[in-house]
């Protein structure tokens, strides 16, 4: 390879003729002058196999992506239906994969369809490169309208140049080009790197404060307020349509309920000689009792029923110590009367907590009893 | 053995794809000089036209955005008015695009390249118009990506054996399939496009666009293949997803819906709808931008006798629709089909009828099928009745079910109609700057296709 040749990226020689071109191909491919490659404006049929191209791998890779594209979707499907939200629709089986068959096509086409696009143009074709030496020949005006380039490119120091220009001209180009390696010029600058990672930061903050402003913001400012300004009637608003001026309606007189039939009793003492706990003590009833006294009860009485809760420290109040004697020995339905009635500074709890309720909560209180005055026996 | 006495009849000999003398570069000077020049004063005043009536569309957008979906007049039983029949309708209108594209391409029907470019390209701009409708029609649009099945704090999944969901999936997929088909046949002419326009704007704007494409033969057989690998998937897709429209009605049990013969009855009328609005923007712009040499009466011609079938099978299956009821023996399926021509909306079954299959009947006639104004005069009465078409299933089926307490009249406002009014002019308008800015047919196709651009004996190995 000499001085001239060295600096030659290639030797491209224009036809008019597609068959002129593919006969030159089939002459010129023997005698290996350099690596054969064609630039026409269309695909010339029959002109790949005349420069020595095997044919295209594309299918095999674009079946192989389209069955993944099918066993992702039915796998998602499968695991969105029946795992992590199993949601049954017309008394259909969790997996009923018939129903799965559109989205699995669809599924299969979209990752078929860009592998075939895009694999071909970016990984097949590496595609985009505007920094090909052909781009730059003066012939690509001419390749991309109406010409044929047959090209002879430098593969290594069998190549020459003139020889290569011979070997067109004699085999019927009719014209000759010779196309030179461009000056390097670096895709990667520093300053270029910046600016295209700026670029990319900028475009990623102004779309998630674009999406957020419309996501949280567009739907509640002026003038989009229709979603809260309803003509409706709120509870407690007043109105004019009813005579009592009020927007919510009252009960019918006598109206019980349920769970909070009107007790029976006048007193504590009544009811205890009255009631028992019809709730047998279990695990679930304790349970229940537990979760109604601690957010009912414990505020005053305190978690574990000794009345030194936050509220007695805070303002001196002295609500009863339900760990007391006294209270040992009222009877379940005595508590359940207090419940009901309240007692002293107590309310009446009655409208917060319907029946069985009340009386977990008095199965929670003997728990506690029992608990914070432990026999030998009970810690065995 | 030629069977010189006996030659084949008119229909099925090849025809001219071209009038006149073409020349690769006659072609490339014809079709993409169109950037070049300034447009015509009646292209400013067609989109003068079509901006205005996009401009109704956006306000009546707006409207509802602002009130609310009350300001349409979908309610109950008619929960399904314009904003489906508009979807439904636009979606078909796409069909054409992919069937030229696709189908004929698979099919080697060499007519299509003339004609491929600008139909693929109307079905990228009526899919855009079909999404409108539902997106607005959830009521909040800023929450339509809630459509796709995504990890979410509310912890759930979309269900996938909801036919909705099938649908979201399905046009999603056209719409990004049809636009990487449509973008892979620009990137050979949008190299064309690069290397005629000298520097500037212009210029940059198409290297970027063709992403250095140099026409390299080993780059042209991969892309082939890749072509016709998307050719045959878009084929499977075309179909499927006005089938997968179809099941959105015929997998629900409303009268008139449940029907077996629902996928095939609507990818017709899409492809029937489609070829419609082709003849009727290719007749305009063939006349417009002087193109009568490379889309000829031939292909008008021959695009005419698609609609003639598309029509009888139309026909059949309105035939089948009412065979269907008739056998059925159910009493709330015939009522259906009885108010298809008869009571309050009666006048849109018979619309339908007349516009989409006694109309189309004048293309059996050779004269009519190359009469401009016969074929315009038919493509539009076939957009009007698919449009009727669509109002007649969803309306008619809905508005009488089984409940005759439930029984209501469904009117639209005039905010629907502002819309569907904008549908259109988006449409019109992305279709007239497309018409300016892009190579309008795809010259790299229609290069290969023209006399003496192969080589005679196929290039084989011939030693």
């Amino acid at each position: 390879m000499n001085e001239a040749t060295s600096g030659t990226f290639a030797v491209l020689g224009l036809y008019s003729d597609a068959q002129k071109i593919v006969d030159a191909a089939n002459k010129i491919r023997p005698r290996k002058l350099g690596r054969l490659e064609a630039y026409t404006p269309y695909p010339v049929h029959g002109l790949d196999r005349a420069i020595g191209l095997a044919p295209s791998r594309l299918g095999a890779l674009v079946l192989g992506m389209g069955m993944l594209g099918t066993t992702l979707a039915l796998l998602f499907e499968w695991w969105t239906s029946a795992v992590d939200y199993p949601l049954v629709t017309g008394g259909k089986p969790l997996f009923s994969w018939q129903a799965f068959v559109p989205v699995m096509f669809e599924v299969t086409v979209l990752f078929a369809t860009f592998t075939a696009g895009l694999a071909m143009l970016f990984v097949f074709n590496k595609l985009p490169f505007f920094g090909h030496p052909v781009l730059h020949a003066k012939a690509i005006k001419d390749i991309t309208r109406d010409k044929l380039a047959l090209s002879i490119e430098n593969a290594g120091p069998a190549f020459d140049s003139e020889v290569a220009r011979q070997a067109l001209i004699d085999n019927g180009a009719e014209s000759v080009e010779i196309v030179p390696v461009p000056v390097w010029n670096p895709a990667f600058t520093l300053v270029g790197l910046l600016q295209t990672i700026g670029a990319i930061v900028a475009a990623c903050v102004v779309a998630g404060v674009g999406i957020y402003a419309v996501q949280k913001v567009l739907p509640i400012v002026p003038p989009m307020l229709h979603m809260h300004n309803q003509p409706k009637l709120n509870a407690f608003r007043s109105s004019t349509f009813f005579p009592d001026g009020r927007g919510m309606r009252p009960a019918v007189s006598g109206t019980v309920a349920r769970g909070h039939l009107p007790p029976a009793f006048a007193t504590p003492e009544e009811a205890g000689d009255m009631l028992g706990n019809p709730l047998p003590l279990t695990q679930q009833t304790a349970e229940r009792g537990r979760k109604v006294f601690s957010d009912h009860c414990a505020v005053c009485h305190g978690a574990v029923g000794d009345g030194m809760a936050l509220l007695s420290r805070a303002y001196g109040a002295k609500p009863g110590n339900l760990l007391s004697n006294e209270v040992r020995e009222h009877s379940d339905g005595f508590i359940y009367g207090v419940i009901v009635l309240g007692k002293n500074a107590m309310p009446s709890y009655a409208p917060d907590l319907d029946d069985s309720d009340r009386w977990a909560a008095v199965h929670y209180v003997r728990v506690l009893q029992r608990a914070q005055n432990a026999k030998d026996e009970d810690l065995r | 053995m030629k069977p010189a006495t006996a030659p084949l009849p008119e229909a099925l000999r090849p025809f001219e794809l071209i009038e006149g003398v073409v020349t690769p570069a006659s072609l490339d000077h014809q079709v993409l000089q169109f950037p070049d020049r300034r447009p015509p004063r009646a292209w400013y005043v067609a989109l003068a036209v079509t901006l205005s009536a996009l401009a109704v569309g956006v306000f009546c957008m707006g409207y509802t955005l602002y009130f609310g979906i009350g300001a349409w007049g979908n309610n109950r039983p008619v929960a399904w008015g314009f904003g489906i029949i508009n979807f439904v309708f636009w979606v078909g209108i796409g069909h054409a695009g992919t069937l030229i594209s696709a189908i004929l391409f698979l099919f080697r029907a060499r007519w299509r390249n003339a004609i491929a470019r600008f139909a693929e390209a109307m079905t990228i701009f009526a899919v855009m118009c079909a999404a409108i409708f539902p997106v607005l029609h959830t009521g909040r649009p800023w929450f339509g990506y809630w459509l796709f099945p995504y990890p979410n704090e509310r912890a759930i999944w979309v269900n996938f054996r909801s036919p909705l969901v099938w649908d979201v999936f399905a046009v999603s997929t056209y719409f990004s399939v049809s636009l990487v088909f449509w973008y892979l046949g620009l990137v050979p002419d949008f190299a064309s496009m690069r290397d005629r326009t000298s520097e500037g704007l212009r210029k940059r704007i198409y290297t970027v666009l063709s992403l250095g494409w140099r026409g390299a033969t080993s780059h042209w057989l991969h892309y082939d293949k890749a072509y016709l690998l998307l050719a045959g998937l878009a084929t499977g897709l075309v179909i499927s997803v006005h089938s997968v429209v179809s099941f959105d009605f015929a997998v629900s049990l409303v009268p008139g819906w449940h029907m077996t013969i629902f996928p095939p009855y609507f990818v017709a009328g899409a492809i029937f709808a489609g070829f419609a609005m082709v003849v009727i923007v290719l007749t305009v712009v063939r006349k417009t931008m002087n193109l009568s040499n490379l889309i000829t009466d031939n292909h008008l011609d021959v695009m005419n006798r698609l609609i003639l079938a598309m029509s009888c099978i139309m026909g059949y299956a309105y035939f089948m629709e009412g065979g269907t009821a008739w056998y059925s023996a159910n009493p709330y399926i015939q009522h259906t089909f009885k108010n298809y021509v008869s009571g309050f909306y009666g006048w849109a079954g018979i619309t339908t009828v007349t516009c989409n299959i006694i109309i189309p009947q004048i293309f059996w006639f050779r004269r009519m099928r190359r009469s401009i104004p016969a074929m315009i005069f038919v493509a539009l009465a076939v957009t009007l009745g698919m449009w009727m078409e669509r109002f007649v299933i969803i309306v008619i089926s809905l508005h009488q079910d089984y409940l005759p307490s439930s029984w209501h009249l469904y009117i639209p406002t005039k905010i629907d109609f502002g819309i569907l009014l904008g549908s259109f002019g988006l449409f019109f308008t992305l279709v007239l700057l497309f018409a300016r800015v892009m190579p309008v047919i795809a010259t790299s196709e229609m290069k290969a296709s023209l006399p003496g651009a192969q080589a005679s004996h196929g290039g084989a190995s011939h030693e």
